[in-house]
C-alpha cells in the first residue's frame, strides 16, 4: 500500500490494490474522527481529552499524507515530496511553536498585572 | 478626503493630489511634495512621448512585456528596481536635508525642510520602496536572469507563472508610485505596527496603499520562490548534480526556499491588518481583545528571513566575481554552500531580535539573542573564504571587485554593530536609535546594493552584448562606497548620543556637525545615482567599442559565458552536458571549449503571451480600487483574475517552435566568430581589444 | 523511467517521457505552493491558539456558546467522504475509465464539498446572530480568518472541480487536463487534511 503505483502488475489487480489503500485510509480516518468525538464527550479528565484528540489529529493527518497523497519514502517523486513536507513541517513547527512560546509568555507577563480584573476571567483556558 | 463614498468614484476627489495641498497653503513641505508629482507626471509623459515618437510601443509589447523568456523577465525587473532606487536615493537626499535644517528651537520646537507627517510618509516610502521594490527586483531580475544560464536550462520551469510573478511585482510599484500624485501615503514606517496603523488612529488611504502594494507584491515573490526552487530541482542540465552547481545557484536555492516560507508570513499579517481596518475585526486594535503584539511577531517572521532573502544573492554574486576575476578557483566551495543553507534555516530563528524591548521575559530574550550571535558564524565563514579566494589570486581591479573591497570593510563593521544589537541587554540602550538606523544601512547598502551593482556590471556584458565603461563604474562605486560612509557613520554617533529614529525635529545643538556630515553623504549618494545612470548612457553610446560577441569577457568558469554575448533566447543551441563543478572552466583546461554541438535539433519554446501583463493591470485595479474603496472595480478586477486564469485554462496552447536550422546558422556564425577574433588577455581585459573571448591559456580558476 | 515514479491518476503512456517529465515538474512545483499555504494555515492556527485566552475573548461569546459540535461532525463527514471520492477521479484517469464516469465522479466531490459548505456556512449565520460575529473579540476575529479561510479554499476547489468540468467537455482528456486532476486531487485531499486540524484543534481542543 505504501506503493500504489505498480505498473509492473495488470491493471485490474493494481486498480484493486489502490482502491484497496483509499479504502484503508477511509476507515482509518473514520475510526480516528469518531475517537476524537467520542473522546470530547466522554467523561475523561481534560488534559487526556486534549491528549487524545491531538494525538488522533495526527495519526490522521499521517493516514492522510499515506493513503490519500501517496506520499512514501519508495518512488523518487513520492519521496521528494514526502521530504519536501518534512522540511516545511519543520519550519513551520519552529514558526508556530516559536509564536506560542513567545506570546504565551506575553500573556503571562500581562495577566499578572491584571490579575484583580476578575470580569474577564469567567471563561477558562484549555 | 471630504464628504462621503461616492458609487462610482468612492473617496477620490479632487482634494487628493500634492497640488491642492500646494494651493491651500504654501510652504516647503508642499513645494517638494507637488515638486515630486510633477517628477513623476513629466516622467510619465516624457515617457509616454519618447516611445510614441521612437515608434517603440510595438517593440515593448511584442519582444518585452508578453515574453515568458526568463533572460528578459529578469532585465524588466532589474529595469523596474533601477527607477525605484532612483526614487529611493532621492527621498533618502530630502530626508537627510530635512534632519540637517530640522533643530528646533524654543521659539519653533519644529523646522525643517518638510511638515512632520510629510518627514514620516518619506522614510515610510524609503524604506518599504528600498526593501520591496528596489532590493527584491533588484536580486530576483538578476536570479531570473542568471539562475537558467547558469543551471544549462532553457528557462524557468514555468515562465508564465514568472511572468505573472513580475506583473505582481510592478503592480505593487505602480500602487506605491501613484500614491505620489493621488492621495498620501502611509505613515506608519516600513513595518507599518499597528494599533498606529489601525483605522482609528490612521484613517485615509495611507496605509491602505502600503498594504495592497504589499499583498500584491507580496503574493508575486511567493510564485517566484516556488518557481526558483522547482527550476533549481528539476530543470537542471544533466549532469549538473547539486554539488556541481555554482555558488549564485546555491544562494539562489536558499533565497526560494525563504521565499516560499517567509512571504506568507507577510501576507497573513498584513491581511490580518486589512482585515481590521476594513471589516472592523480586532487582531491589533487596543479594544476588544486585539493584541498588536502578535503583529510585531508574525511580520518579524517573515522581516528577518526576508533579510537574508537580501543578502545571500549577493553572496552568490560575490563569490562568482570574487573567483573570476582573481583568476583562481573558488576557495572552500562546500563550506559556502553550508554557510549558505545554514544561514537559509537559522534566519527562521531569530526573529524576535527585532522586539526585544516588547516585554517578554528575559529567557525569551536570550533564546532569541543567542540564535542570534550563531548566525553571524556562517556569515563569517563566508567573508574569509571569499578573502582566501582571493589570496595570492592575479585580482584585476575591476569595478565589481571595486564594489566586494567596499563590501568587505564596511559589510563586517554593520554585521559586528548587529553582533552588539544582538545583545539584548545593549539593545534596550539603542534600540529605535539612529545607531539602528545606521546598522542596518551598513548591512544593507554595501551588501544588497554593492552586490546587486557589481552582480549587474558583471553580467552586463551577457544581456546586451557590450561591456559597461569601467571608468565610470568605478567612479560609480567609489561615490556609491563614499556616500554610505558619510552619510550613515555620523548615525552611529547620533544614535549613542540618544537621537531616536524617525524623528522630524530635535533639540539637541550637538547633533547638527553629524547631521551636516550626513547630509553631505546624501550628496554623494546623489552623485553615485547620477554617475551610475551615466555609465549605463556612456557605455550605451560606446556600445560599438565596448562590444563582447565572444561572450566570455572575464574569462568565466560557469555555463552562462559559453554562448554569444548578447544571449540569444534560446540559450543554448543544445543542452549542455554538465562533468564538472566549473564546467566551462573544465572545457577551457581541456582546451577548444567552443565546440559546435554534434547535431541541432528544434527548440521548444514557450509561446509570447499576454497573460502576465492582463493579470497585472487587474491586479493594480484592485489594489487602487480597494484603497479608494471604488467597491465595482474592486469586484470586478477580483472576479477578472480567476477568469483569465480559467479562460487560459481552457485553451490548448502550443509552444513556438524554433526550427534547427535557424539555430544552427546563428550558432554556426557564432562559432565562426569567435575563431576570427582574437583572444585577450587579462592585461589587456578593460581596453577595446576585449571581444569577449579570452586567452584560456590564462585560465587558472 | 519507471512506473512506480508515477503519480496516482497519471496514465501519460510510455512514449510520453518528456510530457511526464514536464508533469512531475508541475505537480511538484503545486506541492511546493501548497506548503506555503500550509504556513499560512500554520500561522492562523498558531495566532487563533494565541487569542484564546480571556484577554482575547474580551468578555465576548466563548467556544462553549458557539461551537455546535453536531454540525461539527456533519462537515467532517461530508469533507471525509468528499476526499475519498477524489480517489474515483484519481483511478478514473489511471485506468482510463472514460468521459462520462471521470465527470460524475467529480460531480460528486462538487457536491459534497457544497454540502459541506451548506453547513459550515449555516454556523456562521447562527454564531453571528448569537453575538459571534469577527467584530466582537480578537479570538473570534482568529476565528472566522481560519475557518473562513479553510471555506474559501473549499469554495476555490469546487469552482475549480467545475473548470475542470469545462476542460474535460472542451478539450478532453489530454495530458494537460491529467496533470490538472492530479494537482486538484492533491489540493483537494490538501483541505481535508487542513480540517482536520481545524476540527481537532479548533472546535474540539477548546471544548475539552
Amino acid at each position: 500500500m505504501t506503493k500504489p503505483n505498480t505498473g509492473a502488475l495488470d491493471p485490474q489487480q493494481s486498480a484493486n490494490s489502490e482502491i484497496k489503500s483509499y479504502a484503508t485510509g477511509f476507515v482509518v480516518s473514520l475510526a480516528l474522527t469518531v475517537g476524537a468525538f467520542a473522546a470530547l464527550l466522554s467523561d475523561l479528565p481534560a488534559t487526556w481529552k486534549v491528549a487524545l484528540i491531538c494525538v488522533a489529529a495526527l495519526l490522521q493527518i499521517v493516514a492522510h499524507l499515506r493513503n490519500f497523497l501517496h506520499l512514501s519514502f519508495s518512488g523518487r517523486q513520492s519521496r521528494e515530496d514526502l521530504l519536501l513536507v518534512l522540511f516545511s513541517v519543520s519550519l513551520l513547527a519552529i514558526m508556530a511553536g516559536g509564536t506560542w512560546y513567545i506570546m504565551s509568555d506575553l500573556s503571562g507577563r500581562m495577566h499578572q498585572a491584571s490579575d484583580s480584573n476578575a470580569a474577564t476571567h469567567d471563561v477558562p483556558t484549555r | 478626503m471630504s464628504g462621503g463614498t461616492s458609487p462610482i468614484f468612492g473617496n477620490l476627489d479632487w482634494n487628493v493630489t500634492p497640488y491642492t495641498d500646494l494651493l491651500r497653503d504654501v510652504n516647503s513641505s508642499t513645494i517638494v511634495g507637488a515638486g515630486a508629482a510633477s517628477v513623476l507626471v513629466l516622467g510619465g509623459i516624457a515617457t509616454l512621448l519618447l516611445f510614441s515618437w521612437m515608434r517603440w510601443w510595438g517593440p515593448l509589447y511584442r519582444n518585452w512585456l508578453t515574453s515568458p523568456d526568463a533572460k528578459k523577465i529578469g532585465i524588466m525587473y532589474i529595469a523596474l528596481a533601477l527607477v525605484m532606487l532612483a526614487r529611493g536615493i532621492i527621498e533618502g537626499f530630502v530626508m537627510r536635508a530635512h534632519q540637517a535644517t530640522a533643530l528646533g528651537t524654543l521659539a519653533q520646537p519644529e523646522g525643517g525642510l518638510v511638515a512632520p507627517d510629510h518627514f514620516a510618509q518619506l522614510f515610510s516610502t524609503h524604506g518599504t520602496i528600498m526593501i520591496f521594490f528596489v532590493a527584491m527586483p533588484l536580486l530576483i531580475g538578476l536570479i531570473n536572469f542568471v539562475l537558467p544560464q547558469q543551471l544549462g536550462a532553457r528557462d524557468m520551469a514555468f515562465p508564465v507563472l514568472n511572468q505573472v510573478s513580475l506583473g505582481l511585482t510592478a503592480a505593487g510599484a505602480g500602487l506605491i508610485m501613484i500614491s505620489l500624485l493621488v492621495g498620501q501615503f502611509g505613515t506608519g514606517g516600513w513595518t507599518m505596527y499597528p494599533p498606529y496603523t489601525g483605522k482609528i488612529f490612521s484613517p485615509g488611504e495611507g496605509v491602505d496603499y502600503w498594504l495592497w502594494a504589499i499583498l500584491i507584491s507580496g503574493m508575486g515573490s511567493t510564485l517566484t520562490g516556488m518557481n526558483f526552487a522547482v527550476t533549481i530541482f528539476k530543470e537542471r542540465a544533466p549532469g549538473m548534480h547539486f554539488m556541481r552547481m555554482p555558488l549564485f545557484c546555491w544562494t539562489s536555492l536558499c533565497v526560494a526556499i525563504m521565499l516560499i516560507y517567509a512571504m506568507p508570513a507577510l501576507t497573513v499579517s498584513s491581511a490580518m491588518l486589512a482585515l481590521d481596518r476594513y471589516a472592523d475585526f480586532h487582531f491589533f486594535t487596543n479594544d476588544a481583545g486585539g493584541n498588536m503584539m502578535n503583529y510585531a511577531n508574525i511580520f518579524w517572521m517573515f522581516g528577518h528571513p526576508e533579510v537574508y532573502i537580501l543578502i545571500l544573492p549577493a553572496f552568490g554574486v560575490f563569490s562568482e566575481i570574487s573567483s573570476t576575476f582573481s583568476g583562481k578557483r573558488l576557495y572552500g566551495y562546500t563550506s559556502l554552500v553550508i554557510a549558505s543553507m545554514s544561514i537559509a534555516v537559522i534566519s527562521f530563528t531569530v526573529w524576535l531580535h527585532h522586539f526585544f524591548t516588547m516585554g517578554q521575559s528575559a529567557g525569551v530574550n536570550i533564546a532569541f539573542g543567542i540564535a542570534t550571535m550563531i548566525i553571524g558564524i556562517p556569515t563569517g565563514v563566508k567573508i574569509y573564504d571569499w578573502m582566501a579566494t582571493m589570496w595570492r589570486g592575479r585580482v584585476r581591479i575591476t569595478t565589481p571587485i571595486v564594489y566586494l573591497t567596499g563590501f568587505f570593510l564596511l559589510f563586517v563593521i554593520g554585521g559586528l554593530s548587529g553582533i552588539i544589537l544582538a545583545n539584548p541587554s545593549i539593545d534596550y540602550q539603542v534600540h529605535n536609535s539612529t545607531f539602528l538606523v545606521a546598522h542596518f544601512h551598513n548591512v544593507i547598502i554595501p551588501g544588497v546594493l554593492y552586490g546587486m551593482l557589481a552582480g549587474i556590471h558583471y553580467w552586463f556584458p551577457k544581456a546586451f552584448g557590450f561591456r559597461l565603461s569601467e571608468t565610470w563604474g568605478r567612479r560609480t562605486a567609489y561615490l556609491f562606497v563614499g556616500g554610505f560612509v558619510f552619510t550613515f557613520m555620523p548615525l552611529y554617533v547620533l544614535g549613542l548620543m540618544g537621537m531616536p529614529r524617525r524623528s522630524p525635529t530635535f533639540q539637541n545643538p550637538d547633533f547638527m556637525p553629524w547631521m551636516y556630515i550626513a547630509a553631505f553623504g546624501g550628496v554623494l549618494m546623489l552623485c553615485a545615482l547620477a554617475s551610475l545612470t551615466w555609465t549605463f548612457w556612456t557605455s550605451y553610446r560606446n556600445r560599438a567599442a565596448l562590444a563582447v560577441p565572444g561572450g566570455d569577457p572575464w574569462n568565466g568558469s560557469t555555463l552562462e559565458w559559453s554562448t554569444p554575448a548578447p544571449v540569444p533566447e534560446w540559450t543554448f543551441p543544445c543542452i549542455p552536458q554538465v562533468t564538472a563543478r566549473n564546467e566551462w572552466g573544465e572545457r577551457k583546461r581541456a582546451g577548444d571549449p567552443w565546440q559546435a554541438p554534434a547535431e541541432y535539433t528544434d527548440i521548444e519554446m514557450p509561446a509570447n503571451t499576454a497573460h502576465g501583463l492582463l493579470i497585472a493591470i487587474a491586479a493594480f485595479a484592485l489594489g487602487f480600487a480597494m484603497v479608494w474603496h471604488i467597491w465595482w472595480l474592486a469586484i470586478l478586477s477580483l472576479l477578472a483574475i480567476p477568469g483569465m486564469v480559467a479562460l487560459r485554462g481552457m485553451r490548448v496552447i502550443e509552444p513556438t517552435i524554433i526550427p534547427a536550422a535557424e539555430v544552427e546558422q546563428a550558432d554556426r556564425r557564432f562559432r565562426q566568430q569567435i575563431a576570427s577574433l582574437t583572444p585577450v588577455t587579462r592585461a589587456d581585459e578593460e581596453t577595446e581589444r576585449n571581444r569577449g573571448v579570452p586567452d584560456i591559456s590564462e585560465f587558472a580558476g | 523511467m519507471s512506473e512506480s515514479n508515477l503519480y496516482p491518476g497519471l496514465n501519460l503512456g510510455d512514449t510520453h517521457g518528456e510530457a511526464h517529465d514536464q508533469a512531475e515538474t508541475t505537480v511538484f512545483g503545486f506541492w511546493v505552493f501548497l506548503m506555503s499555504d500550509l504556513i499560512i494555515f500554520g500561522i492562523l492556527f498558531a495566532a487563533y491558539a494565541a487569542y484564546l485566552n480571556p484577554m482575547g475573548l474580551a468578555g465576548g461569546p466563548g467556544p462553549n456558546d458557539l461551537f455546535d459540535i453536531k454540525s461539527v461532525a456533519i462537515q467532517t463527514a461530508f469533507l471525509l467522504v468528499g476526499g475519498v471520492a477524489y480517489a474515483g477521479v484519481s483511478l478514473g484517469v489511471k485506468y482510463k475509465k472514460g468521459r462520462a464516469k471521470l465527470v460524475a465522479w467529480l460531480f460528486l466531490c462538487a457536491m459534497l464539498g457544497t454540502g459541506f459548505l451548506f453547513f459550515e456556512v449555516k454556523d456562521f449565520l447562527s454564531q453571528a446572530s448569537e453575538g459571534g460575529t469577527p467584530q466582537a473579540s480578537g479570538w473570534l476575529s482568529a476565528y472566522w480568518a481560519l475557518v473562513g479561510l479553510h471555506g474559501v479554499h473549499v469554495f476555490s476547489g469546487i469552482m475549480w472541480i467545475l473548470a475542470m468540468i469545462g476542460q474535460i467537455a472542451t478539450r478532453g482528456i489530454d495530458d494537460v487536463v491529467k496533470v490538472r486532476l492530479s494537482m486538484l486531487g492533491v489540493f483537494w485531499h490538501f483541505l481535508d487534511l487542513i480540517w482536520v486540524g481545524i476540527f481537532s484543534f479548533v472546535f474540539l481542543v477548546p471544548l475539552a
